[in-house]
C-alpha cells in the first residue's frame, strides 16, 4: 500500500469526502479538457475550411466558365461539400443567366446525380438532408426523386420533400403534391403545404382552382386558402362561381381572392359575401372590401359596421378609414346608423390609421380648413373627444390648437364640458388647468341655453369611463353569444 | 423505546435514500432524453429555412404583450427590442400597470403617444384601463394606462382584451428579445398550427452582458458568484428539464418571460388569474385542465434556440425573495389544482407530471428538511453512520453536480453562447461549488415562501434592479415581479 493510499484509509469516513473533492477536481479538469479540446478541434476544422472556402470562392468564375474540370475539385471530399455549399448558397441570390451555369456545374459534376441517388438509397435523417440539398439545386430533374420523398412514412422526410419542391417555384413542382393531395395520400401539416404550393403556382394559379373541383372537404379548405394568396385575373370570372361554393371556408379564401385578382364581378361577389351567414366569411369579405378601395363599396361596409360580430365590426371600421376623401361621408352616414359601438369602433380605426390626425393638421392650412371642420365635427358627435383635447394641449402649431378649441366648444355636446371638467381637476400641470378652464368657460358660453334646451330631448351620451369600464351591452353580448341581434340603437 | 426510535430513523433514512435515489433518476431520465431532444431540434432546424416563414403570407399575426410596472429605467430600449422582432405582422402592446415612476412618460416622450378612444372590451378580469394611447411614430405600438393591479397576471389581462391577432406573445416588459426569437418561437406553431396551442422558448440572464439601443450587443458572464450559480439554474432548468419534459409533451410551465399562446384558449380559460402568484405556472395548469377535459388533440412545446434576456436578482436578498415567491406560486398553483391528481381524465399530467411536482417540487424542502432533521436525530442517539452519511452525501452531489453540468454540456455543444473558454470553466466550477451553502440557502428560502404560504403572505415585495448593462446604479423598485423560470 503506498503511503497516500495509507493516509486516506487513516482518514476513515474523512477520506470519501477527500476521495469526492479530488474526484470533483479531476472531473472539472477532464471536462474543460474535453470542452477546450473540442473547441481546439473544431477551430482547426472551421479554419481549414474557411481557408479552403476562400481559395475555392476565388476560383469560383473559373469553375462556373468550365475553366477549372470539376475532377478537380471532387477529389478531395473537403473541397467537394464546400464548393456544393457555395454553389447552392450563390443560387439564392443568382440572377438568371447564374443560376442557369450554376445548374449546369451541378450537372456535368454528378453533385445532382450523386444528390438523386442518395435521395432514393438513404433513410431517416440522411435522407432529409439529402432532399434539403436537392430542393435547393431547383434542378427540373430532381422532382421525380423529391416526389418520392413525399410517399416517404417518416413524415420529417415527407415535410423536407415538400419543402423542397416549395423551393422550386415552378407549377412541375406543384403537380407531385396536388396529384397526391386529390388521392388523399399526403397527410403533412397544412402549413408546409400551403407554402409549397404558394410558391409553386404563383406563375399558373388556375391548377389551383382545377385541383379545388377534384378535392376532398379538408383539401379543398387548404388549397383555397393557397388560391387566396396567388390568385391573379387571368382566374377571372371563375374565381366569383367560389365565392358560391357551399364550404365557407372556401368562401372565406374566395374573398381574399376576389381582391388580389379584382375581377370585373368582385365587388358584387364581395357585397354578397358581407352578408355570408359566417361571420368568419363577412370578416374577410369586409377586409378584401376595404383592399378594393372602392367608394361604391362604402353602402356594404357601413352595413357591416353594424354586424353583431366585434371583429367585423372593426374591419369594416379599418376598410372605411382607409378610405381617403370620404371621412366626412362615411362619418355623416356612421352617425346616421345611430349604433354606438359602430362609431366607437370607427372613430378608434380612423385615429389608429392616422385620418383623423391627417384631418386635424389640415385645420392650419385655410382652404382646407372648412371641410376638415366638417369632418372633425362629425368625429366629435361620434365620440373623439379626447383626440381634440390632446391636439389643444399638445399640437406643436398654434393655429391647430386654436381651431381645435373652437371645433370642441361649437360642438354643443354637455359630453364635451364633463371632459374638460375631468381632466381640469386631474392634470398636474398648471398650464393645461388654466387651458382647460377656459375652454369649458367657452363651450358653456357658447352652448349655454341651446344645451340645456336639447338636454331635454337627448339621452345622456355615456361618460368617460363607461366606454371602457361598462359591462358589455347588448350586441356585445349577442356577438361574444352568437346571437344574431339588431345594432343597439341610442 | 430507544429500538423503536432507533428503527423508525434507520427506515426515515431509507426512505430519504429512497427518494433523492428516485428523484435523480428522474433528472437523469430527463437529461438523456433532453439530448435526444436537443439533437431533433438540431436536425430540424437544418431544414428549415427561417427566411421562408419571415416572408410568408401564411404566418398568423402575434401580439406582443409586454406588462410593466415601475419599468421607466428600460422600458424604450425593450419597446425597441420588441418592434424590431423579426417576424412578418407583429403588433406591440405595453401595459402600464400603474407605475409610480416615469413610465408611461418615457414612452410618450419616446413613442409620441397620443391617448385615443379605441374601442376597449373587457373580455377577462382586470383592473380598469385609464387610457389606450397609440403611437404617432410607430403604427404597430399601443400602450394601455391602467390602475395598479399589482400583479402581471392582472396586467396582462388587460394586453389580452386590446390583443387583436390570433397568437399572443407575453414577456416581461425588462426582457430583451434576440430579434428572430419570436420566428423561431413560433416555428412548432406554423407547422402544426392545429395541434401546438402554446410555446416557450427559454430564458438566459442578461447580467454582465453589454447591452445597446435595446439589443443585445455582446454576451458575458456576470461576475457575481450569486448571478452565475443563476445561470446554471437557468440552463438546468430549461436545457435539461423544459426540453426533457416537453419531449414527453408535459410542459407544466411556459416561463411568464417568453412565451405564445393561442388567444381564444387563453380567453376561454379566463385569462392570467389576477390572484395568482406563479401567473405562468397557473395559466398552463388552466389550459392543460381545459385541453384534456375537452379531450383535444394538443401540444405545449418548448424550443430551446429562440433566446429572451432577463435580468436576475444580483444579490442574494433579492433572490431569496425571488425564490420564495417561486416555492409559493408553485404550492398554490398545486394546491388549487389537486383535483387533477391521478384523474385518468387528465392523462399524463394527472398521472406523472403533477406528482412528479407534487412530490420532488413542492415537497422537496420540507423533505430535504426533515432529512437533516433526522440526520441530527441520529448523530444524537449515536446511530449515525458515518460511512453512510458521506456515502449519502457524496451520491446526492455527485448526481447533482453531473446534472448541472449536463446542463452547461448541453450549451456548449449545441448553442455556445458563452463564447470564451474561461466563461465556460467558470460555469462548470460554479456546478461543483453551488451545493455549499448555496443549496442550503434556497432550500431555506423555500422553506419560508412556504411557510409564508401557509399563513396567507402573497405580498411580491421589493426587488433590487441595476438596469440594463449594468451601468446604471443599483435601485430598489416597489412593486410586483415576474417568476422567470
Amino acid at each position: 500500500m503506498n503511503p497516500v493510499t495509507q493516509i486516506v484509509a487513516r482518514l476513515g469516513p474523512a477520506g470519501y469526502v477527500f476521495q469526492a473533492i479530488v474526484a470533483s477536481l479531476l472531473g472539472a479538469a477532464l471536462l474543460l479538457a474535453f470542452i477546450m479540446g473540442r473547441r481546439a478541434a473544431r477551430r482547426r476544422y472551421f479554419g481549414r475550411r474557411d481557408a479552403r472556402a476562400q481559395a475555392l470562392r476565388r476560383q469560383l468564375p473559373e469553375i462556373l466558365a468550365g475553366r477549372i474540370l470539376p475532377e478537380v475539385w471532387r477529389r478531395d471530399p473537403l473541397d467537394d461539400r464546400i464548393l456544393e455549399e457555395i454553389l447552392l448558397d450563390c443560387m439564392e441570390v443568382a440572377g438568371h443567366k447564374e443560376t442557369e451555369q450554376i445548374r449546369y456545374v451541378l450537372r456535368i459534376s454528378g453533385l445532382l446525380d450523386r444528390r438523386i441517388y442518395l435521395s432514393r438509397r438513404r433513410r431517416g435523417w440522411r435522407r432529409v438532408r439529402t432532399l434539403v440539398m436537392l430542393g435547393r439545386m431547383r434542378c427540373p430533374e430532381a422532382i421525380p426523386a423529391l416526389a418520392e420523398g413525399l410517399d416517404d412514412e417518416n413524415e420529417q422526410t415527407a415535410v423536407a420533400a415538400a419543402r423542397g419542391l416549395g423551393r422550386y417555384g415552378m407549377p412541375e413542382a406543384a403537380e407531385p403534391i396536388l396529384e397526391r393531395l386529390e388521392q388523399g395520400r399526403l397527410r403533412l401539416p397544412a402549413n408546409v403545404l400551403q407554402s409549397a404550393l404558394y410558391h409553386c403556382c404563383r406563375e399558373r394559379p388556375s391548377m389551383l382552382l382545377l385541383a379545388i373541383q377534384f378535392s376532398s372537404d379538408e383539401v379543398r379548405t387548404l388549397l383555397a386558402r393557397v388560391l387566396a394568396e396567388v390568385a391573379s385575373a387571368e382566374l377571372g370570372e371563375d374565381l366569383v362561381l367560389l365565392a358560391s361554393d357551399p364550404l365557407p371556408e372556401v368562401r372565406a379564401s374566395a374573398a381574399r381572392a376576389l381582391a388580389g385578382a379584382r375581377p370585373r364581378l368582385a365587388l358584387t361577389a364581395l357585397q354578397q359575401l358581407a352578408a355570408d351567414p359566417e361571420w368568419f366569411v363577412r370578416l374577410r369579405a369586409v377586409v378584401a372590401l376595404g383592399m378594393l378601395q372602392d367608394p361604391r363599396a362604402i353602402p356594404a361596409l357601413l352595413e357591416t359596421l353594424c354586424d353583431r360580430n366585434r371583429y367585423v365590426r372593426l374591419r369594416a371600421a379599418a376598410a372605411l378609414s382607409r378610405l381617403e376623401g370620404f371621412e366626412e361621408e362615411i362619418l355623416d352616414r356612421a352617425v346616421h346608423t345611430r349604433d354606438r359601438y359602430a362609431l366607437q369602433a370607427l372613430v378608434g380605426e380612423m385615429q389608429r390609421s392616422g385620418a383623423l390626425l391627417a384631418v386635424m393638421n389640415r385645420l392650419a392650412d385655410p382652404p382646407r380648413r372648412e371641410s376638415a371642420r366638417r369632418i372633425l365635427l362629425a368625429a366629435v358627435r361620434a365620440g373623439a373627444h379626447r383626440l381634440l383635447l390632446d391636439a389643444i394641449l399638445h399640437h406643436p402649431n398654434w393655429r391647430v390648437r386654436t381651431q381645435a378649441a373652437r371645433l370642441l366648444a361649437a360642438a354643443h355636446d354637455p359630453e364635451v364640458l364633463r371632459l374638460l371638467r375631468f381632466h381640469e381637476t386631474t392634470t398636474q400641470r398648471p398650464r393645461e388647468r388654466v387651458v382647460l378652464a377656459w375652454l369649458a368657460r367657452q363651450v358653456e358660453k357658447e352652448s349655454g341655453a341651446k344645451e340645456e334646451c336639447s338636454a331635454e330631448h337627448r339621452e345622456p351620451a355615456p361618460a368617460e369611463e363607461t366606454l371602457q369600464d361598462a359591462p358589455p351591452g347588448p350586441a356585445e353580448r349577442a356577438a361574444r353569444e352568437g346571437v344574431s341581434l339588431a345594432p343597439k340603437r341610442f | 423505546m430507544n429500538e423503536m426510535l432507533r428503527k423508525s430513523i434507520t427506515t426515515l433514512n431509507d426512505g430519504l435514500f429512497l427518494y433523492y435515489l428516485g428523484s435523480n433518476l428522474i433528472y437523469l431520465f430527463l437529461l438523456i432524453f433532453a439530448i435526444r431532444a436537443s439533437v431533433i431540434h438540431q436536425r430540424q432546424l437544418a431544414s428549415i429555412r427561417l427566411e421562408r416563414y419571415r416572408a410568408s403570407p401564411f404566418s398568423p399575426p402575434v401580439s406582443v404583450i409586454a406588462p410593466a410596472h415601475n419599468e421607466g429605467q428600460s422600458i424604450v430600449q425593450s419597446v425597441y427590442s420588441f418592434l424590431s422582432l423579426e417576424y412578418p405582422a407583429v403588433e406591440v402592446i405595453v401595459v402600464n400597470d400603474g407605475s409610480s415612476d416615469d413610465t408611461l412618460e418615457a414612452l410618450t416622450r419616446e413613442f409620441r403617444l397620443l391617448r385615443t378612444d379605441l374601442p376597449y372590451v373587457q373580455e377577462v378580469a382586470c383592473r380598469p384601463v385609464r387610457g389606450v394611447y397609440m403611437s404617432q411614430t410607430e403604427p404597430r405600438l399601443l400602450v394601455v394606462d391602467k390602475e395598479a393591479g399589482g400583479s402581471k397576471a392582472d396586467a396582462t389581462n388587460a394586453g389580452l382584451n386590446i390583443a387583436s391577432s390570433p397568437y399572443v406573445c407575453v414577456l416581461d416588459a425588462d426582457s430583451l428579445l434576440e430579434k428572430d426569437a419570436l420566428l423561431r418561437v413560433m416555428v412548432p406553431v406554423l407547422s402544426d398550427p392545429l395541434r401546438v396551442v402554446a410555446a416557450g422558448g427559454i430564458v438566459r440572464a442578461v447580467n454582465g452582458s453589454v447591452v445597446e439601443g435595446g439589443q443585445l450587443k455582446k454576451v458575458r458572464l456576470p461576475r457575481r458568484f450569486v448571478e452565475i450559480v443563476q445561470v446554471v439554474e437557468y440552463l438546468r432548468a430549461f436545457l435539461v428539464g423544459r426540453e426533457g419534459w416537453g419531449h414527453f409533451n408535459m410542459l407544466m410551465i411556459i416561463s411568464g418571460a417568453f412565451g405564445v399562446f393561442r388567444r381564444d384558449l387563453v380567453r376561454e380559460v379566463g385569462g392570467y388569474r389576477p390572484a395568482a402568484i406563479g401567473e405562468d405556472f397557473d395559466l398552463m395548469m388552466r389550459l392543460h385542465r381545459t385541453l384534456r377535459v375537452n379531450g383535444m388533440d394538443y401540444r405545449a412545446c418548448f424550443v430551446p434556440d429562440p433566446v429572451c434576456w432577463t435580468e436576475v436578482p444580483p444579490d442574494w436578498k433579492s433572490l431569496g425573495k425571488q425564490r420564495s415567491r417561486w416555492q409559493k406560486g408553485l404550492v398554490d398553483t398545486l394546491w388549487l389544482n389537486r383535483d387533477m391528481l391521478f384523474r385518468p381524465r387528465y392523462g399524463r399530467i394527472g398521472a406523472i407530471a403533477l406528482p412528479n411536482l407534487w412530490l420532488y417540487e413542492a415537497l422537496a424542502p420540507a423533505v430535504e428538511f426533515t432529512g437533516l432533521a433526522a440526520i441530527g436525530a441520529a448523530a444524537f442517539l449515536g446511530i449515525l453512520s458515518r460511512r453512510f452519511l458521506m456515502l449519502f452525501l457524496l451520491f446526492g452531489y455527485a448526481f447533482s453536480t453531473m446534472l448541472s453540468i449536463g446542463g452547461v454540456l448541453l450549451e456548449e455543444i449545441t448553442y455556445r453562447r458563452y463564447g470564451d473558454w474561461r466563461e465556460v470553466a467558470k460555469l462548470i466550477l460554479c456546478c461543483f461549488a453551488e451545493h455549499f451553502p448555496y443549496h442550503h440557502m434556497h432550500l431555506w428560502w423555500r422553506l419560508r415562501g412556504m411557510w409564508q404560504y401557509a399563513r396567507g403572505d402573497v405580498a411580491w415585495g421589493r426587488m433590487t434592479r441595476v438596469g440594463f448593462g449594468g451601468a446604471l446604479a443599483s435601485r430598489a423598485v416597489q412593486g410586483w415581479r415576474t417568476g422567470k423560470q
